[in-house]
This record gives structure tokens, sequence and C-alpha cells, in this order.
């Protein structure tokens, strides 16, 4: 009940750049964090009860595109249309795990700048914790993976793809994906939001972007493409996941992927910085 | 709603401490840009300068830039309503918004002591598919409550909103009057410190609007403060004490709630009479093909002596005049005139017509003047437009003129009533 604190801090509104007082500015985006978990898990609630109640075979589409796409290049490669050569596990396998991965992070991505799109009539009149729209969107994000994963379990449990302990350090790679894609959406949101070439470059970019990820093929060892392939910062990190979790936890780039890891977290930080500061200049001129 | 008990002698909000101010807006101004274009260029621009941390009071108008809001300040204490005032335009949404935080000022500050809830968007972050519950649960959060909070008032929020039997149906099913209050029931239930309302006492049917109004009543009396948008003038003298006049975001007036309504009032209409009806106000000639067989050739008012008047006393016998030309014989001329009032949201204040009242005046061809006399005139002193028709019996138009604007002159005073009261006072033995 607010009424019965009466020394409540004073709030105050300045023209002044947020970053002029940094200290302060962290202190808000912790709180307004922290503050947020509750609204986060009340929108990606509404979010996902609205999609499953308008939809009769609900969890079913979930599924669909991941096992089209496995099927057609499991096709494509046993008629040897597609040479991808050998991979660890079979291949089916193989490619619907990658692409879930890929996926995962194709929605982390774009998860920022569709939330801000959908809640403009939100952000445009109530002032309310911004990353509350972020957090439930990367809450959605695992909510779809977890659905992919039964899917892959089956997968696995079919093809008796062997499994070591360190399944169980998968997560945490994955977090550093996830952190990735994060932070690149959050750093293209304010511009995402004001203009639209934003989001239509980004679907024509990621699918550019798969290619050169080692998604539907093994991560190639020489040549110009394989450079291409290794400098690609989500290579190491989803890499490693699919390493971690399916190929008995050889990880073949251990330093690639600390460097991406670092890259993914600091990067978060910075973009998270930069969507907080610049949302009150996106709202003020984006069309409500 | 509120104070009803005052409503002749306004009373000046008490002279509260300064420690009381919950809101403070000091210096307020804030650019525009109309180009979407370099709206959006501008926004870049901005979002770098923040960045670099190099953005500070800006003072320069860009080009195609203007002031929104320029240099507003004024002072919310607890328990206090202040109504904003001003044309569309004005700023009065742009300085809500910078008050609630959603947008930066580019000059001058607002402090805040207290939580702030706007009673803007109603029913933001509905799913139509949804039920009411699990909306009402969504839209809280939103405003800010955590769940044991929206627990606690739930059953509060669906008695208030009257929806107890279609809290569990999709909201996509509800009445758009339905969803309105449960828009305004959650609103309502957040318990701020300020509530900024904006346009918003104008959902549902007459008696939900009056409970709305008792329950913000009754927050202003636990000591919530208010910061009321209207155009309605009943609203903010009703509801506030003291009131904002913004024009072109400027502040023109501030203080007790009445004198800037009546200053207002007064703008709204100078700007009617800067436009100066001549007397008599003559209209342009028609060409004969455009005729129906009678032109109305001018429009004016008369007093009690008739003689010609530019604006006519309020409770002093009036005639409103038509003068018109027939060209043929017309068997059942009628006058109609509806008075509209511009301060009351154009509301209709008078409709009267010849027809109704069964007279009609059958003419030959010539020249006449068509009267309404009012032996009282009813309407209060304020600035007001009347549309006025000349009729074969009651369907068919002759002649019109639509929005003759006029003002009323006189001695009663503005906003006490709604017409003038022709009386005598006395005194008898029982």
């Amino acid at each position: 009940m607010p009424r019965q604190e009466h020394h409540r801090p004073e709030i105050i509104h300045t023209p002044e750049s947020l970053l002029r007082h940094p200290l302060q500015l962290f202190r808000d985006m912790g709180r307004d964090l922290f503050a947020s978990r509750e609204l986060a898990w009340r929108l990606m609630v509404r979010d996902l009860s609205t999609q499953y109640r308008q939809s009769l075979l609900g969890i079913f589409w979930a599924f669909v595109p991941p096992i089209v796409t496995a099927t057609g290049l499991t096709f494509a490669s046993n008629a040897n249309i597609l040479n991808v050569g050998e991979t660890t596990i079979p291949y089916p396998a193989y490619v619907m795990f990658s692409m879930a991965l890929w996926q995962t992070f194709t929605e982390a991505v774009t998860g920022p700048i569709q939330a801000v799109a959908t809640a403009k009539p939100m952000l445009a009149k109530i002032n309310f914790p911004r990353e509350a729209l972020v957090l439930s969107r990367i809450g959605q994000l695992f909510f779809n993976f977890a659905i992919k994963l039964i899917l892959i379990a089956g997968l696995f449990l079919w093809f008796q793809i062997p499994i070591t302990w360190t399944i169980l350090l998968a997560p945490v790679a994955l977090l550093h994906l996830i952190a990735l894609g994060t932070c690149i959406g959050l750093l293209l949101t304010p511009i995402g939001a004001l203009y639209e070439d934003v989001s239509r470059a980004l679907t024509f970019v990621m699918g550019a972007w798969l290619f050169f990820t080692p998604v539907i093929y093994p991560p190639p060892q020489e040549g110009v493409f394989a450079l291409l392939v290794r400098l690609n910062p989500v290579t190491p990190l989803l890499v490693t996941t699919r390493e971690l979790a399916a190929q008995g936890g050889q990880i073949s780039d251990p330093q690639g992927f600390w460097i991406a890891s670092a890259i993914a977290i600091g990067g978060l930080l910075v973009s998270w910085l930069v969507y907080r500061v610049t949302m009150p200049f996106v709202i003020e001129r984006m069309s409500s | 709603m509120m104070i009803s008990e005052d409503q002749t002698s306004p009373l000046l909000a008490p002279e509260q401490p300064e420690s009381d101010v919950v809101l403070s807006v000091q210096g307020i101004s804030k650019k525009f840009c109309r180009s979407l274009r370099r709206s959006l260029f501008y926004g870049i621009q901005d979002i770098a300068g923040e960045l670099t941390g190099s953005r500070r009071q800006s003072t320069k108008l860009r080009s195609q830039e203007f002031w929104a809001l320029d240099d507003v300040s004024f002072d919310l204490h607890r328990g206090e309503a202040i109504g904003l005032i001003g044309v569309n335009g004005s700023g009065k949404t742009t300085l809500l918004r910078i008050i609630s935080g959603l947008i930066k000022p580019d000059r001058g500050c607002v402090k805040i002591r207290g939580q702030i809830a706007p009673l803007i968007a109603l029913g933001a972050g509905f799913s139509p598919v949804l039920t009411g519950r699990e909306n009402v649960y969504a839209n809280m959060s939103i405003l800010g409550l955590t769940k044991k909070q929206i627990d606690d008032r739930f059953e509060e929020v669906v008695d208030f909103a009257e929806l107890w039997d279609a809290i569990d149906a999709p909201v996509q099913s509800y009445s758009s009057g339905m969803a309105a209050r449960l828009g305004f029931a959650c609103a309502i239930h957040t318990d701020p410190d300020i509530l900024l309302i904006d346009e918003v006492l104008a959902v549902g049917d007459a008696r939900f609007r009056s409970k709305c109004e008792r329950r913000l009543a009754d927050l202003l009396k636990q000591g919530t403060s208010f910061v009321l948008v209207s155009h309605s003038f009943q609203n903010i003298l009703n509801s506030c004490t003291s009131a904002v006049y913004l024009s072109k975001g400027r502040v023109l007036m501030v203080g007790n709630a009445r004198d800037v309504m009546n200053e207002y009032e007064k703008d709204l209409f100078s700007v009617r009479t800067d436009e100066s009806t001549p007397v008599p106000f003559v209209l342009p000639p028609k060409p004969p093909e455009a005729s129906t067989g009678l032109d109305l050739l001018s429009i004016y008012f008369k007093n009690a002596d008739g003689k010609m008047v530019e604006s006519p006393r309020s409770g002093e016998p009036t005639y409103i005049c038509a003068h018109c030309r027939a060209h043929r014989k017309i068997n059942q001329i009628s006058l109609f005139i509806a008075i509209y009032q511009p301060a009351r949201d154009n509301s209709l204040a008078l409709h009267v017509s010849s027809a109704y009242d069964e007279e009609s005046f059958e003419i030959a061809p010539g020249e006449y003047e068509l009267r309404a006399y009012f032996p009282y005139l009813g309407l209060l002193p304020g600035s007001y437009s009347f549309n006025i028709y000349l009729k074969d019996g009651s369907i068919y138009v002759l002649d019109l003129y639509e929005s003759f604007k006029f003002t009323v002159q006189g001695q009663e005073k503005m906003n006490r009533g709604l017409f003038y009261q022709p009386r005598e006072w006395q005194i008898a033995e029982p």
C-alpha cells in the first residue's frame, strides 16, 4: 500500500542524459529488473495463453516446422543432393537439434523488437519496467525450446545416441547463446521501433546468417568459408552447446567459446543499458 | 461530484505547507516536430546525444520543430485536484506523459513524491481471447501491482466493474462498455498517490460514470492527488480546486478553478468574436437556380425596443430574426432554431421550432422578417452558436444557415447553473 510510506524517495525527471549519473542508473536498472520479474511472468503467461487458446492443435505447431525441415534435409542428404559430410550423430537428430538451437537464437534476436512493437500502445501510455517485455520474451523462448526438447529427446532415444554427464553443462552454453541473441536484439530495438527497415532487413539477414553457421552441416575445416564460419560468433556457442549435449562433451573450440561468451555477456549488459536509456526517445517518436 | 456543497462560491485550496507538494513541475519545455520523417531522424539524433551523454538542456529548435510545451510550471499538493484545460493540441497530454516519466522533457524538471498511476490507457494490454480474470491480473501487473496485491483487490475490482457473471468469459465477448468498466476498475484500484486522468471519465453509462466519480471523490478525501485533463467544464469545476490553462504549450493562467475556467470560456469565445459577425449578418446572395423559392437574406438579434443588437442580454426580451425574401407563395413557412454551446462540448442548449408549436405562416411573394420572440432570454452569458432553418411545413427545408456564432451578455454569473430563470423575491405572511 503506497500511502503508508510517507518518505518515499523523490523521483525527478530532467532532460539530462541518464549516463551522467551512472551509479543511479545502475541502481535503477537493478531495481527495475528485480521489480519486473512478476510482470514478466504475467506477460509471458498472457502471451502464451493467448497463443495457445486460439489454436486447435496448440503445441503441435511447435513440432511441425522442425520435423518438416529435418525430414526435408534428411531426404536431401540421403539422396546426395545435399552433401554435408559426416556428422558425429545421425543426421536427422543432428539437424533437428541444431535447428532447435538456431531457432532459439533467432527468437532471441527478434524477441525484443517484436515485444516492443506489440506493446506499443502500452508503452506509449504507461510507465512500467520495460525490462519486463524482454524478460517475458526470453521466458517464452525457453518455453518453446522446452517443447522442442521433447521431440529431440524422442529422436535421441530412437537413434540411441549416447549421452554423457556433460549434458548438464549444455544449458550454460545455451544461455550464452541466448545472451548473444538478446544482445543483438536489444541493440537493434531502438532503431527497429522507429524504422521498419530493421525488422525487414532482419528477416533475410537471419536467413543468410543460417548458412554461415554450422546448423545443417558440420563445421567445415578448411578454406575461406571455414574461416567465415569460425569468425561467426554464433558458431562456437551453438557448436559447444551441441557438443556438450550430444557429442560426448568433446569441445572442439574452447577458446572460441569463451571469447564468444565474453562478447555475449558483456554485450548484453551494454545493450541493456542502451535499451533502457533510449526507450523514452523511442516512445516519444513512435506512433502509439 | 465533489465539493458539491459549494457550487456557487469557489473555495480556494487551503494554504498548504511546502512539504506537502507531491508533484512539482518546474519550467518544463518540450519540442515536437510535425513531419514524421524529420521527427524520426531527430529521434535518432537525440538517442545518439543521450548515449554519448552530451544531451543536456536544449534551448534551440531544429528545423520544423516547435515548442509543444514552453516553460510550464505548477505544484500539486497532497489531496489536491488540479485541472489541465486548453483546446486540443495545447499540450495537455504531452504534459501528462512527461509527468508520468514516459518521455523526457527538453528543459526543466518534474519532481514527484509518491507513486503515480495513469488513468489514461484503460485496459492496456487486454488480450481479447483471455478471460476477464486473466486480463485483470495482466493489466494490474502492468500498472505495478504484485500478485498478492491483486489477489487482495480482485473481488473489489469485479464488484466495481459489475462483471460478476462475465469475469470468466473472454474479453472479446464483452460489450465496449463492459471492457471500459473493467479497465477503469483495474486502474482505480491501484491506490496511487497521484492519479493522472486524461479524458476517461466518459466510460460506461451515466450510472457507472457517477460511480466512478464517487470513487474518485473518496480517493481525493483519502489524500490522493489528481491531475485531470478534460474539455468538459463541468468535470473540472466539479472535481478541481485549481486549474492550469494551457494554450499552444504555454501556461496562460494558473489559479482557482472557477477563475481559470471563466477565463478559458472568455477566450474560447473571443476567438469567435474575432471573426466578428457584422450586424445584421448578411448572407451571400444566391444564384436564382439554387433558390427553392425562399432565400434567407440576413440574420440578427433585436432587443425589447426593436433595435438591432450584436449580442443579446441574458434574461431580457429578445428577438431572433431571419430576414428573407419569398419568390413564390409558401403555405406553411416555419422557423427552426437550434442553439449550441461550444464551451460545453457543443451540447444542444435550446431547440425551438414554430412547427413544433404548431404555428406557421402563409406568405405571398415579398420580403419578410421571421422572428422568434423570447420574453426572457434563458441563455446564460457565454458563447453560443445556432443553426437556423426556414422550412415549409416541418420537413422541407427552404433555406438555412449553420453555426452562426454569437455571445450572450449579462449580469448572470457563468457556470452557476444551466439557464436563466426569470424571478422575483418576496416575503409574505403565512
